[in-house]
């Protein structure tokens, strides 16, 4: 992504409505954006989700491969997730290898699933040392109008929880349902006009400060940790978003598990 | 297994998946699905599933892609890790960049390129799921999108392929057709004139199998078209 140029006007305009304790969209300051998730929706993938936050939307595919182990740890599988910026999602996404940006999406999704243990790599063994599973979470944007690490997360999360282990097709017995057993939930925020939000989107985006990323598990527990782009944060702020955080994790984990 | 082992059609003329000979995949269309883009749409036909978005017209960059007195059309085709059986890995590809070329040179038989001189206008086109014959859904959704974006053309570009399982012309080959099959024509058709702006072919067909081919992919044309007009005056308004 090239670097927008940032109004001055849109910087003042978010200021202005932060000191009302306004947003553009009308939304307070720890609300989110209308959202929609659907489970199943890719014929290709073992496990797939669908999410869309207002006009921003995700799918997230899960496929498997079978590698060999590493040497250190002869019974345990495989987690890699990547993330896919195509310029299909917005105009100002540009074509080309992958972007810093979206390495650091793919990075903190991918620490907040792994640490959250919610896919016990022992798991994924077929024959120590020789093959394991690899389980591979793709999330791929649709529209980008902000917030893509809450979107690619949740759509993640999700789509694990619908995953398969295609067994059959791979020769190595039938298929088994992806044993998943949390349900990790990121919240993003982002300081706009002097303050933090919730959900950003993608006006707020380009005229905010820095950005923090919490990832929640079970009982409130703290998975990953990421703050991103230039600017200072009191921890006071940090306290203030980590209540919000756990409010919100825990009415998307949810959702989640009712899926 | 080799072409023609595998038995596609029985002696009824059913295929695999029930169709006769002359019968298209269900095809359903969707447009404005990228709410960020300047037009956009979906085209599920069969089990593929293929979303087209448009950006511009805006400033052609780099300045050397720039034309003095017209547009160009910066077309991307690109499949998804997650739409093929094996992951697909992303990165460059000799066969994306093929077909986006390809479909980059129907398109610019139809948009009106001389309304936007030194512009350009980005096409993208992202196969979600693939079955048999994505190249022809995506240049079939890149044209919605251009339809949806409000870009002048001369006409839409309806895109389907025929081909021949064991010795028979069938329309529209399905995932296990295409793997066994022995012959590919795939078509980019201008319904109103009838002309043709996108045309290859892999496989073996007598001159009366050609003819064949060709043949069900204009008929299939005309029904697809129907299609793709009620999906915009769904949206739009109007008679379709």
């Amino acid at each position: 992504m090239g670097q927008p140029l940032v109004p001055e006007l849109l910087r003042t305009h978010l200021a202005e409505l932060a000191a009302r304790d306004e947003r553009a969209d009308g939304r307070g300051q720890w609300d989110g954006r209308d959202l929609s998730v659907e489970v199943g929706v890719l014929e290709r993938a073992e496990g797939s989700a669908k999410v869309q936050m207002g006009d921003t939307i995700v799918f997230t595919g899960i496929k498997f491969q079978i590698q060999t182990p590493y040497p250190d740890r002869p019974d345990e599988g495989g987690l890699m997730t990547s993330v896919e910026l195509r310029p299909l999602a917005g105009r100002h996404i540009e074509p080309g290898p992958p972007s810093p940006e979206s390495i650091e999406m793919a990075r903190v999704v991918d620490r907040g699933i792994r640490e959250s243990g919610c896919i016990d790599t022992k798991n994924l063994c077929i024959i120590a040392g020789e093959k394991v599973w690899q389980v591979i979470i793709d999330c791929f944007a649709i529209s980008d109008d902000g917030n893509l690490f809450d979107a690619f997360a949740l759509a993640a999360i999700a789509a694990l929880h619908n995953a398969t282990l295609p067994g059959e097709r791979f020769d190595i017995g039938e298929d088994r349902p992806l044993p998943v057993n949390k349900t990790p939930i990121m919240c993003s925020f982002q300081k706009v006009g002097g303050r933090f939000i919730y959900d950003a989107n993608r006006e707020e985006e380009l005229g905010g400060d820095e950005r923090i990323h919490i990832t929640l598990g079970g009982d409130d527990h703290v998975h990953s940790l990421q703050k991103g782009l230039k600017g200072a944060f009191t921890a006071s702020e940090f306290a203030e978003i980590m209540d919000a955080a756990k409010q919100r994790c825990a009415e998307l984990k949810k959702i989640v598990d009712s899926l | 297994m080799g072409y023609g082992d595998v038995q596609m059609i029985d002696e009824k003329g059913n295929r695999v998946d029930g169709r006769k000979a002359g019968d298209l995949r269900p095809i359903e269309i969707e447009l404005g699905v990228v709410p960020v883009a300047d037009g956009s749409a979906s085209v599920r036909w069969g089990t593929n599933y293929v979303i087209a978005s448009i950006y511009g017209p805006m400033e052609a960059h780099p300045r050397k892609i720039q034309r003095q007195e017209r547009a160009v059309l910066d077309v991307r085709y690109n499949m998804a890790p997650f739409s093929t059986t094996d992951r697909f890995r992303p990165g460059f590809n000799r066969r994306s960049r093929e077909i986006s070329k390809v479909t980059a040179e129907a398109l610019e038989s139809v948009v009106l390129l001389e309304l936007y001189p030194r512009s350009k206008i980005r096409i993208e086109i992202e196969v979600i799921c693939a079955e048999a014959g994505t190249r022809c859904v995506g240049l079939t959704a890149a044209s919605l999108a251009l339809a949806d974006a409000g870009i002048p053309m001369t006409d839409m570009v309806v895109s389907v392929a025929s081909g021949k399982i064991n010795d028979v012309v069938v329309c529209d080959l399905n995932k296990e057709e295409d793997n066994y099959g022995e012959a590919d024509l795939p078509m980019g058709i201008l319904p109103n004139s009838g002309e043709l702006v996108f045309l290859q072919m892999d496989g073996d067909l007598s001159p009366e199998q050609f003819q064949e081919a060709w043949d069900y992919n204009m008929d299939a044309a005309t029904k697809i078209h129907l299609m793709m007009k009620e999906a915009i005056a769904n949206k739009y308004g109007g008679e379709s």
